[in-house]
């Protein structure tokens, strides 16, 4: 924690320190600009030549901060490319918002270092786990110095974890985020276009009763959908991000389907007694709706057998699960004579 | 009822449809009796008492209102709570349900019957599910007729969802909420059904009773909404609709803000904005159908262009400013309840104390099961029926059970919104199940009979066209009846379609074979009955407990824990009137109906800080929780503690989200702390924050001497610290089972004038201000 605290100190240090010495190594910065200028959104990819020369043989106080999000395209994992994208809105945004203060702009310049390729820069900061940043100050000797890294825990892949960090290490301002809009202005135009053109249409369409929403079919589709979902508990699956099956702790090899416990579920379990909830349901009404206007009255014969087993079945599993998981057994108030 | 008019009195039908009638009448009664009486275990098996924590405070606040009156209730500032901020009780609060258990208990009296506020409250709730049944028949009866009305009804009487929140003794809001939402749907569907200003009037005052009585009213005002707009999409617009929406929005939104809990709310927030919405296309569509209804077919297409441009325009403007007001209000207009609704993830990410209510978390399957059990397996086919064919009144109740089913999905609480939709789409798929099982039975046994007595000596296959034939008379029989209710229904159907069904039925009948049938029936009724069972299972045993008094049976008989109302008449009767009480905020509404005393924080959970403070106070050591609970006036501090005889629901299991809830409001309490590798213990491995915190040192206070070991039965774990003194609070009283614990703030010590300038000269003014920011009260 103190380390921390003094961070911010260190850097009003050196930079102070900086003003002296920033003359004699002007050609440096200019070219980390140029690099800048030159790469998207103003992220620099070091290689282990570039390291060597803007970092280990400068002498301290180097007249610049970097800010070094460490990569792994081999990795090929796709928070940590999202997490490169947010690196790269908030290295972007900090241009934007110090354009014309050049004295903020080279202070501090965004970088990048790929595992994959350029593995001996990487190996020289001694990083254990991906995503990581880090932030070499000008005064900053050992790389491998753990005070420069982002903390384990703040890191959560967001622009605004970055931001935090630069603005808590550097006494800098990185200002408002400027993420590029989900769609793109002329994306917008078309769509808006497309819907004032269909628009007439549409409405044509619903006066005289044409459309997909008149079809009752489609309603009851849905609503069986929405209940088959519902009552499978599906929304717990989301909210508490279960997943659909877990491995068992004794035998790694054993796929467990079914939690024992109420308060919790597993997916597959949620769905299959969903559908069994449902079967019975369906099956019910199509015996009564459907099957009384079949002529061959075998045919209805053996489909209600069929349906009633099934159903039978359903019920009963559902019950021996029900009793299963939460360890109630119903009481059936015979007459105490009976036992 | 038109059927009963068209006929001659004195023929057959006519007397079958009277003693039908009659027939109806009794069965709805015995479901009233049933429903009152299924609710009647947490009586007999205990005995004539409020149950849990917010009826508690509605006892309460129902006694203020049969005391002083109606003026003074509405004026009400109460200072026994919140304390030091008070609550406005009058403007809090939904009166609804204090109002309606006021005027029973003042009719009562009048009238020379003279029972107890309490008893009155007692038995509200299951006077409101008989109600709540009845509204369930008619509004069934408007759906399908009235056999899926009494079905529906029957199975409202006794589904477990409803009886959990309406057993005699639970006085809450949910016990006269439920009887409004339904009687407010049966009017609007009946109003949708005959186009009758009158029904559309009592819809809006429904509608206000609703209001009155319970939160949950937004549903409403949003179902009601949707399905409006749904037949306008669908093509159902008709003027009935017309009449059945514009009165309820105007008249319901102009009542509704009369409530002083809601008033401008009726208009501001984004809850009733979908209302407005509907309110004005309706009106849009209104005028375009009228304008076709005046102008010929050519001029119409002119003036639909015209119509349509310049409703698009004002639709456009109105969404702009809704757009305006939703994004200029911090939340979005929207309060956190009902944006847990929409994005279901939202409570557990930003607040904690909705996700810390366990009714408030989304339910897994066996939860349907324990709540509508099997009606869970015949809804599917309730829907189906409803779409053949789909009316107005079918299309509202399928919208009713999508809705509810998947707010339910959401919060496990709102299940109680589903079981009526539950029960009445069981009720009609019973009831058409029954229909054609024992359609089926009757006709081909009297056509068996026939055959008999005519001896056909044909082949098997002969009178199958006989059958057929006498099939039709019985099949053509129930088939009319049912399209006589339709078409009442649905007026504006063409007359030919009934002939051209009835055709069809007459080439199929609608029969299917005997023995299956019987069968099938059979099956239907075990399944009712295993129903039955598990109803009448879940009152007795699940549903029926006060949580004030609890029972455990054990080998050597019954164990009564009485601690809850012992500990309350301890601090009524051995401290202060104006003592301040703290504890965590469930049991807040307990101690100011019981005890009365002023308490810090209660089931109310409006002040958020406020709350934090408490919980910061529980998670804080001895010496910074004393300087809270000071600053605060509070006397005593009561934890709740089950680890002697093994109550699951005490502080210890709720103390991470006091830590949660505290660290939300002040960031020197982290829940990190409290975790050893982030599992919650309090064996010799949990952590020194962990055994240095007021809750862990108030609950295991002299806690080894019970057994010699401190064994904690509900962790089942030996405590990690054993013996320790406290400093700052000394205890009072524990109660038999050593359940509730009140301790006592020490008083400040004299300070010794020499102490005192040492530490003067020690402190620094860093130092202080750091004791500052850890108390925000000071």
């Amino acid at each position: 924690m103190a380390d921390h605290t003094t961070l911010p100190h260190r850097f009003f240090l050196s930079i102070s320190l900086l003003s002296i010495l920033a003359v004699s190594q002007p050609d440096l910065t200019k070219e980390l600009v140029s690099l800048r200028s030159s790469s998207e959104s103003g992220v620099i990819r070091l290689t282990d030549d570039t390291v060597s020369k803007f970092i280990t043989s400068v002498s301290t106080p180097r007249p610049y901060s970097l800010i070094i999000f460490f990569n792994s395209i081999d990795l090929n994992s796709n928070p940590l490319q999202e997490f490169r994208r947010e690196f790269a809105f908030v290295s972007a945004s900090f241009i934007a918002n110090n354009n014309n203060r050049s004295d903020v702009a080279n202070k501090v310049f965004f970088c990048e270092i790929d595992e994959s390729s350029d593995s001996e820069a990487f190996g020289l900061f001694g990083i254990q786990f991906l995503p990581q940043i880090c932030l070499v100050d000008p005064l900053m000797e050992n790389l491998q110095d753990k005070t420069g890294r982002m903390e384990e825990e703040d890191v959560d892949g967001t622009a605004e974890s970055v931001v935090e960090f630069i603005e808590s290490r550097t006494n800098l301002t990185v200002g408002p985020l400027h993420r590029p809009p989900l769609l793109s202005k002329t994306q917008i135009s078309v769509i808006v276009a497309l819907i004032a053109i269909s628009t007439p249409f549409l409405i044509k369409k619903v006066l005289k009763g044409e459309t997909v929403l008149h079809n009752s079919r489609v309603w009851l589709f849905c609503t069986v959908l929405v209940y088959f979902f519902s009552v499978s508990g599906t929304m717990h699956n989301i909210i508490k991000g279960m997943p659909m099956f877990v491995r068992d702790h004794e035998d790694s090899n054993k796929l467990v389907f079914f939690y024992k416990g109420e308060n919790f579920q597993l997916g597959a379990e949620g769905l299959s007694v969903g559908l069994l909830y449902n079967v019975v349901g369906l099956l019910l009404a199509y015996v009564t709706n459907a099957l009384v206007r079949v002529r061959s009255v075998s045919g209805q014969r053996v489909f209600m057998m069929l349906a009633m087993v099934v159903s039978l079945l359903a019920v009963k599993k559902v019950v021996y699960l029900n009793s299963w998981k939460t360890g109630y057994e119903i009481q059936t108030y015979w007459p105490s004579s009976w036992h | 009822m038109a059927a009963v008019e068209s006929l001659p009195p004195g023929t057959p039908s006519a007397m079958r449809n009277a003693f039908g009638t009659v027939l109806s009448a009794l069965i709805l009664v015995l479901i009233g009796v049933l429903a009152f009486s299924i609710r009647l275990f947490s009586v007999i098996k205990y005995e004539s008492v409020i149950h849990e924590f917010d009826p508690y405070f509605n006892y309460r606040v129902t006694q203020f209102l049969s005391k002083n009156g109606i003026y003074e209730f509405w004026n009400w500032f109460d200072d026994r709570t919140w304390y030091p901020l008070g609550r406005v009780i009058g403007g809090t609060v939904y009166p609804g349900l204090t109002l309606t258990a006021g005027t029973i208990w003042w009719v009562l009296n009048a009238i020379n019957i003279p029972l107890s506020v309490e008893t009155v409250c007692v038995f509200t709730a299951p006077v409101f599910s008989a109600f709540a049944s009845w509204a369930t028949y008619l509004l069934t009866k408007e759906v399908k007729g009235s056999g899926a009305g009494l079905a529906a009804a029957a199975l409202l009487a006794m589904v477990p969802s409803y009886i959990s929140r309406s057993v005699a003794g639970s006085y809450d809001n949910e016990a006269v909420a439920i009887f409004a939402l339904i009687f407010t749907f049966y009017l609007y569907i009946k109003t949708l059904n005959t186009g009758s200003l009158f029904y559309a009037t009592l819809n809006a005052i429904a509608y206000f009773y609703m209001v009155c009585s319970w939160g949950g009213y937004t549903f409403i005002i949003n179902l009601i909404p949707m399905h409006v707009l749904l037949c306008i999409v669908t093509g159902r617009y008709s003027p009935r609709l017309y009449i059945a929406y514009a009165p309820l929005v105007v008249l319901g939104t102009l009542l509704a803000a009369l409530v002083p809990v809601v008033g401008f709310n009726a208009v501001l927030t984004s809850e009733h904005f979908a209302s407005f919405l509907v309110f004005i296309i309706i009106h849009v569509v209104a005028l375009v159908y009228y304008i076709k209804g005046i102008l010929t077919p050519k001029m119409f297409k002119v003036a639909v262009t015209l119509v349509v441009s310049i409703g698009l325009v004002v639709c456009l403007i109105v969404v702009a400013v809704l757009v305006a007001l939703v994004a200029s209000s911090p939340t979005g207009g929207w309060s956190g309840r009902s944006l847990s609704l929409l994005d279901p993830t939202y409570a557990s990410k930003y607040i904690p104390i909705i996700a810390s209510v366990s009714e408030h978390q989304p339910p897994t399957w066996p939860s349907y099961f324990m709540d509508i059990n099997v009606l869970a397996f015949l809804v599917p086919a309730g829907i189906i029926a409803c779409f053949s064919p789909l009316s107005d009144a079918s299309s509202f109740v399928v919208l009713y059970i999508v809705m509810s089913v998947y707010f339910s999905g959401v919060m496990v609480r709102l299940m109680l919104v589903l079981a009526p939709a539950a029960c009445i789409m069981s009720g009609i798929a019973l009831s058409q199940a029954f229909d054609v099982f024992t359609g089926s039975i009757k006709y081909q046994l009297s056509s068996k009979s026939k055959d008999d007595a005519e001896d056909n000596t044909s082949t098997k296959n002969a009178p199958k066209d006989d059958a057929s034939s006498g099939k039709a008379d019985k099949g053509e029989e129930v088939a009319k009846e049912r399209l006589s209710k339709k078409g009442k229904k649905k007026e504006r159907e063409p007359a030919e379609k009934p002939s051209v069904k009835s055709k069809i039925v007459k080439k199929k009948a609608l029969v299917l074979p005997l023995e299956a049938s019987i069968v099938a029936l059979l099956l239907l009724i075990m399944l009712g009955a295993f129903y039955v069972i598990h109803c009448v299972w879940a009152a007795a045993e699940a549903y029926s407990a006060p949580s004030i008094v609890l029972t455990s049976q054990s080998h050597d008989g019954l164990h009564v824990f009485d601690d809850f109302r012992e500990s309350y008449a301890w601090l009524s009767h051995n401290t202060d009137v104006d003592d301040k009480v703290a504890s965590w905020w469930d049991y807040g509404y307990q101690t100011t109906a019981m005890a009365n005393r002023t308490v810090i924080v209660d089931n109310n959970t409006w002040n958020n800080t406020h709350i934090a403070t408490v919980g910061t106070a529980m998670s804080s050591p001895e010496k910074a929780a004393w300087e809270i609970f000071n600053s605060l006036d509070v006397k005593y501090v009561l934890v709740v503690f089950g680890g002697v005889i093994g109550y699951p629901s005490d502080d210890i299991n709720k103390f991470l989200w006091m830590v949660r809830i505290g660290g939300g409001e002040f960031p020197h309490i982290k829940e990190a702390d409290y975790l050893r590798d982030g599992q919650y213990r309090i064996d010799s491995e949990a952590t020194p924050t962990m055994l240095n915190c007021l809750m862990y040192k108030l609950c295991y206070y002299r806690f080894v001497e019970t057994d010699g070991k401190g064994y904690d039965r509900v962790r089942r774990t030996e405590i990690g610290k054993k013996h320790f003194k406290l400093t700052h609070f000394e205890e009072v009283f524990t109660s038999h089972h050593w359940m509730v614990r009140i301790y006592k703030l020490k008083p400040q010590k004299n300070r010794i004038r020499g102490r005192v300038k040492k530490l003067k000269q020690k402190t620094t003014s860093g130092v202080s201000s750091k004791s500052v920011k850890k108390n925000p009260w000071m």
